[in-house]
């Protein structure tokens, strides 16, 4: 039965991904979005915000200044939001946008470059006071300018080829620069954008509710009246919701078991899309700790996983799927499956990788039966069924793995206490970038737990970012990715989350990218019948 | 009878201060604080100089012995502060739930009572019938399932069975009474049947206990009528025990529904109360604590006035 579920999905998400559903039909204009977002929002500031809770609700108050192609299945495409277009100088130290006129605030004001250029001074320069959580990713933006009403420009310190696509960011709303130059923090505890649809009303811990913006800049858009978020924060009660048709979507994801359970109750009345997802577990092994110092030891650890099998059999039970490298497969800079099968731990004969795993071990002095804990974080998915995959594979060249669970909330302290030997390890990326997702790997890094000293894999980072040619910079990230995963074995990737979205058949227009901080302006998005 | 209530009033105060100084020392020993949660996130790559900076706002940079005397400092003005999760004034996040969780507390009891008082009645008057043996049988069912159980039973009941499910959002009684009772009713009897379970046990066994008495075999000598010597003379003396457990349980509903309000997705201050664990927010923690121990200490001080008024012989001397 579960299989036949399982098929059903599978054919629904194919039927999409092959005809989607903007192409087969005229948009609808009315009706109510209801959705179901499984975190409450912090603050209503997203500049100093890390949660999907965040974005699901409020980014339909909100534009960018350039935004993800929303019907970009990679969800690495920058395509304009508020700026009508842009032009890189030769030297690419200067990128100069045009923005679109007429545009509003929900307040009435008109949104001119000065706003763009106040709110990204707030998220890149932010005064004292006021924290910006992304700020190290525009590290090569000299300045911020408004030299007239209809024009932004950023200059740069260096060439950064990946800045359009930061500047899609889904975190980087457009505030009214007045409302900030009264109160930086303004933002925070109210709404006012540009976007699709204006606020009406927020009951914390139950609802979050937007109605359609009729002076709207995007002639024709919004389709939908309005939307409803409910904040459910229990798995069981978000599928009922599903299932009880109260909801339309989740827009996080649901697992493969839940995604089945909703195919089977709801039959053709769901549409399942499915995407990997730009979330990984890492293991990180601490490098100042023996006998994980020595470089075999961590290469005998990525050698023992059998990623492929691992997918095949972990794909039915929990978020993950696709075996991969340092980039979401199906993404520009995603490695490719033959190059994958050369590093270390990503080859397809088990066999072979387990007796040179073994070998290595040896060869370090790590005795027969070495003993070490691993410390996982307290989470069921995808956490615990990864963790007792991971002990098995490393179980099978005769490690002897004790697995420590450590409760949610104080496993990122423990991490950067560096109080651990081998730990899980975790990243969830916003847009698939290789400099959104590699700064963590550099030996400055906070985020580098394992506390690895690699000056080459700081040289290459540094080289790939202000590559101008595309395949020059892959060149360099695959260079990267052998020292990291290879030579170096720096760190494990285990296996890529899947993000899976079983969503009423009624929803129309809006497309699966492989991250969930993307996509939720709406503004495309109508209900069918 | 007003030194015993006076009595009763300050011992409150004592009570109050031992719950503040635990839950403050308490949650203090747990891992993790809010600011590692809220802003390490999925990407779990966050500067020191910016955890620090959220700290000090927060004062958590500041001696715990501070700390505490600034929060005592507020409560006795009733300012319970701002929650470090979302910023919001707690008398606010606290407001918004307590309607709810009081509504369902109370719409329990009224179903833990029906059932309760009447059910332990008949069962103590036919006792070792059939018919105390099924009241039996359903008080122990009651015992045995817990209520979220019962929930889900409900819902995927409803859901399967009638496709039909329960609305999301809640909606003040006074706003749309029939909105509301669709959405609360069901978690009110999934609680007042358990909670009649209890309550009926002791209704049960207080009865056995009084019909055995001197006063009630004098009573039937008299040739009073068996409705009267129920009502007046066996009822309102096996209602102390009885009474006490009503109490206490009404009590734990304000804060203690914690896995039957994720069911049914009521927000109420059970899922508050949890939601605040997990992002270790102190300062909300901290006031609903205070808030269950104060309902607490108020539903039993209320008790203790309705002790002495059913059983005059109750006095502190």
């Amino acid at each position: 039965m579960r299989r036949r579920a399982a098929l059903l999905s599978l054919l629904a998400g194919l039927a999409l991904a092959a005809h989607p559903a903007e192409a087969q039909d005229k948009p609808h204009y009315g009706g109510e979005l209801v959705f179901v977002v499984p975190s409450d929002p912090p603050s209503y500031d997203a500049h100093e915000e890390e949660t999907f809770g965040v974005i699901h609700p409020m980014a339909p108050h909100y534009n960018t200044l350039l935004r993800v192609d929303p019907f970009d299945r990679t969800g690495t495409k920058p395509v304009g939001d508020l700026a009508e277009s842009w032009t890189v100088s030769r030297d690419g130290l200067v990128y100069t946008f045009k923005l679109r006129r007429g545009v509003k605030f929900h307040d009435g004001n008109e949104m001119t470059s000065k706003d763009v250029k106040a709110s990204y001074d707030k998220i890149v320069f932010p005064p004292a006071g006021v924290k910006s959580l992304r700020k190290a990713a525009y590290s090569s933006v000299e300045v911020v300018e408004a030299p007239d009403p209809y024009t932004v420009r950023f200059r740069l310190k260096w060439p950064e080829s990946s800045l359009p696509l930061n500047l899609a960011s889904p975190w980087n709303w457009i505030y009214r620069a007045d409302v900030l130059a009264k109160d930086i923090h303004w933002y925070e505890t109210h709404v006012n954008g540009t976007g699709p649809f204006t606020f009406v009303e927020h009951v914390r811990g139950s609802h979050w509710v937007g109605k359609k913006n009729p002076n709207y800049w995007d002639k024709g858009k919004p389709y939908l009246d309005g939307y409803r978020a409910i904040f459910i924060s229990s798995s069981a009660a978000q599928v009922a919701a599903v299932r009880g048709e109260r909801a339309h979507i989740q827009f996080r994801s649901f697992s493969p078991v839940e995604r089945d359970q909703l195919v089977q109750a709801l039959g053709p009345k769901i549409t399942v899309q499915e995407s990997p997802w730009d979330c990984v577990l890492l293991v990180a092994m601490h490098h100042e700790k023996k006998p994980f110092d020595d470089k075999r030891v961590r290469r005998a650890l990525t050698l023992a996983l059998d990623r492929y099998e691992g997918s095949k059999a972990l794909s039915r039970i929990t978020l993950v799927k696709d075996v991969a490298g340092i980039q979401v497969p199906g993404t520009p800079y995603a490695t490719p499956p033959t190059e994958l099968e050369k590093l270390a731990g990503y080859g397809r004969d088990i066999n072979r990788s387990r007796t040179e795993a073994k070998r290595l071990l040896k060869e370090a002095g790590v005795p027969e039966g070495f003993a070490f804990t691993f410390k996982n974080r307290g989470i069921p998915h995808p956490y615990e069924p990864l963790g007792i995959w991971l002990i098995d594979q490393w179980r099978q060249i005769g490690l002897n793995v004790k697995q420590e669970i450590i409760e949610a909330s104080a496993y990122h302290p423990m991490l950067k206490r560096g109080d651990f030997e081998v730990a899980m390890d975790f990243q969830c990326g916003f847009i698939v970038e290789p400099d959104l997702d590699l700064p963590r790997f550099l030996s400055t890094s906070d985020a580098n737990y394992g506390k690895h000293k690699d000056t080459v894999i700081d040289e290459l980072y540094e080289k790939q970012g202000r590559a101008t040619d595309a395949e020059e910079r892959k060149r360099y990230l695959r260079a990267f990715e052998k020292r990291l995963l290879d030579e170096e074995a720096h760190i494990l990737y285990t296996l890529q989350w899947h993000r899976i979205i079983p969503h009423s058949s009624k929803v129309r227009g809006w497309t699966i990218t492989p991250s969930h901080y993307l996509n939720n302006q709406l503004d495309t998005v109508w209900l069918g019948e | 009878m007003s030194r015993y209530l006076l009595m009763r009033f300050l011992l409150m105060f004592p009570t109050l201060l031992g719950v503040a100084v635990v839950i403050f020392v308490l949650i203090r020993v747990i891992p993790g604080d809010v600011v590692e949660l809220r802003l390490a996130g999925d990407r779990g790559a966050v500067s020191e100089q910016v955890l620090n900076q959220e700290r000090a706002r927060f004062g958590l940079d500041k001696p715990v012995w501070q700390q505490f005397a600034t929060w005592m400092w507020g409560l006795l003005r009733f300012d319970f502060g701002t929650s470090m999760w979302t910023g919001a004034p707690i008398g606010q996040e606290i407001k918004l739930r307590f309607a709810l969780s009081f509504q369902v507390a109370v719409m329990a009891t009224i179903v833990a009572v029906l059932l309760a008082i009447p059910l332990g009645v008949i069962a103590a008057l036919k006792q070792d019938t059939w018919v105390d043996y099924t009241v039996r049988i359903f008080s122990i069912a009651g015992l045995a399932c817990p209520s979220f159980w019962l929930g889900i039973v409900f819902i995927l009941t409803l859901l399967v069975v009638f496709k039909w499910l329960p609305p999301m959002v809640y909606t003040p009684l006074w706003v749309n009474p029939w909105q509301n009772l669709q959405q609360l009713i069901w978690p009110a009897l999934a609680v007042g049947y358990r909670y009649s379970a209890v309550a009926t046990r002791m209704t049960r066994s207080a009865m056995l206990e009084v019909l055995r008495e001197d006063y009630i075999r004098t009573a039937r000598a008299k040739g009073l009528w068996q409705s009267l010597i129920l009502s007046r003379h066996a009822l309102k003396n096996a209602m102390l025990p009885v009474l006490t457990v009503i109490a206490v349980e009404f009590a734990f509903l304000i804060g203690g529904l914690v896995v039957t309000e994720q069911v049914f997705n009521l927000n109420g201050i059970g899922l508050l109360f949890v939601q605040a664990v997990a992002h270790r927010d102190y300062t909300l923690i901290q006031a609903l604590t205070m808030l269950v121990a104060g309902f607490f200490i108020v539903v039993n001080f209320l008790m203790d006035i309705a002790y002495a008024w059913l059983d005059p012989r109750i006095r502190y001397r």
